[in-house]
């Protein structure tokens, strides 16, 4: 039988380190080459074990325990009394932020208010245009004079004085008509943040004169002929 | 129908102190057995990763791995084979990324990309062959691979690999079988055995 038949067998043998039986046992004896391999191959399992054995019986070092008695030691450790629970901190920190976000909002709802009244002033002059909804229980009058004024809807007057007083978050600014062209330029020049040398003045103060207008001067015209001018 | 319950004055120090005692009874059954199992875990991880100072770091976070959830575990007696699987996927991972990560930089003749130096361990049992058998070691499958190293470690009998590994005795028979032929076959070539005609 060729040797080729018995490889199998002979590695399973060498394998399980067991004595070679029947058909093998008989062909080893007869065939020197197969003995010799059946040999080395032995000899490679022996060498695999030894080597296994080197592998998983390794020098195990002596920092390993106290390493991992020390840690836990630190993991069973307590907190010490003055260390702060977790939730204290996490109310803590809730707390702060909110308190962040409160005054942001604040600041920005300021801002805003700021800049809707600077707006009104301006864009929405006079303030007889301004939506009912924003003044609900106010009238608006005009006087002859050209001076608005703002009167309660229970028909108390409301000077202008009175009026900045009442309603210090949307102050009221009283001009002449024919004052409003410059307030509307005042206005949009304030909200791009640019001093404009305007001042106005009390409207209590102020009284309109007539334009005094000098009468046309003009010389006495002497009138002469077209004929006469031609043969002179 | 209502339940009465009586509570005895003094009961709830009593809680407390049961409460206090029992991570300290933990701690003490476990440090019973760390000094038995803390080798087992080293070794395993040594196995797989063929270096001291990386199995060292592994058999750590594996035994305190085990020791934060030592608690849950409700059948001691499988301690070993517990702590063992444990030591044995946190080295596996512990492989596999450090492979990727050789991967990735892909280069190696810069020095800072070259593995650890081996410790005078390693330089001890890193002979041709050992260095042959240690890359067929890793190219077998997991399963064979703990089997064999186990089989390998002394004092551990088959009935015992079986109870670690939760296959039946067969079974492990069977891949300690199937682990050294797939060694053999690998490392035919390095020991110059001659076929047979």
């Amino acid at each position: 039988m060729p040797c080729e038949h018995f490889q199998d067998a002979l590695t399973e043998a060498a394998a399980t380190g067991a004595e070679p039986q029947g058909e093998l046992h008989a062909h080893l004896k007869n065939c020197a080459a197969c003995q010799a391999a059946f040999e080395q191959q032995q000899s490679l399992f022996a060498s695999i074990d030894s080597g296994m054995r080197v592998v998983a019986n390794a020098e195990v070092p002596a920092s390993l325990l106290p390493r991992v008695r020390a840690r836990l030691d630190e993991m069973a450790a307590p907190l010490p009394a003055w260390a702060p629970k977790w939730f204290v901190l996490a109310g803590a920190g809730a707390m702060l932020a909110f308190l962040f976000i409160t005054q942001t909002l604040w600041r920005t709802a300021i801002g805003r208010n700021r800049t809707e009244s600077a707006t009104n002033a301006t864009q929405s002059w006079p303030p007889a245009h301004r939506p009912p909804k924003e003044i609900p229980d106010m009238t608006t009058a005009t006087h002859p004079g050209g001076v608005v004024h703002h009167t309660h809807a229970d028909g108390e007057k409301i000077s202008p004085e009175n009026s900045f007083l009442k309603r210090e978050a949307q102050p009221e600014v009283l001009v002449p008509r024919d004052q409003e062209v410059l307030l509307v330029r005042y206005g949009e020049d304030w909200r791009r943040r640019k001093p404009a040398p305007i001042v106005v003045t009390d409207s209590g103060d102020f009284t309109l004169t007539p334009l005094q207008v000098a009468p046309i001067q003009i010389a006495e015209l002497d009138v002469k002929l077209l004929a006469e001018s031609q043969s002179q | 129908m209502q339940e009465l319950v009586l509570i005895q004055p003094g009961g709830r120090a009593q809680e407390e102190s049961a409460g206090e005692a029992a991570p300290a009874d933990a701690r003490r059954e476990f440090e019973a057995r760390l000094a038995e199992c803390g080798p087992l875990a080293y070794r395993v991880a040594r196995g797989v990763l063929r270096n001291s100072a990386d199995a060292e770091d592994v058999a750590q976070e594996a035994l305190l791995r085990a020791y934060r959830s030592f608690d849950r575990l409700r059948d001691r007696s499988r301690f070993r084979a517990w702590l063992v699987r444990i030591s044995f996927r946190i080295a596996i991972d512990r492989l596999r990324s450090s492979k990727r990560r050789e991967q990735r930089d892909g280069e190696w003749s810069r020095p800072e990309h070259q593995p650890p130096a081996p410790t005078v361990e390693d330089l001890a049992v890193s002979n041709q062959f050992q260095v042959h058998l240690d890359r067929a070691l890793e190219e077998l499958p997991e399963k064979l691979r703990l089997v064999l190293l186990l089989a390998a470690m002394e004092g551990h009998s088959i009935d015992e690999i079986s109870e670690i590994v939760g296959a039946s005795v067969g079974t492990v028979k069977s891949r300690i079988f199937y682990a050294r032929k797939q060694l053999a076959e690998k490392l035919r070539c390095h020991v110059n055995i001659s076929k047979t005609r």
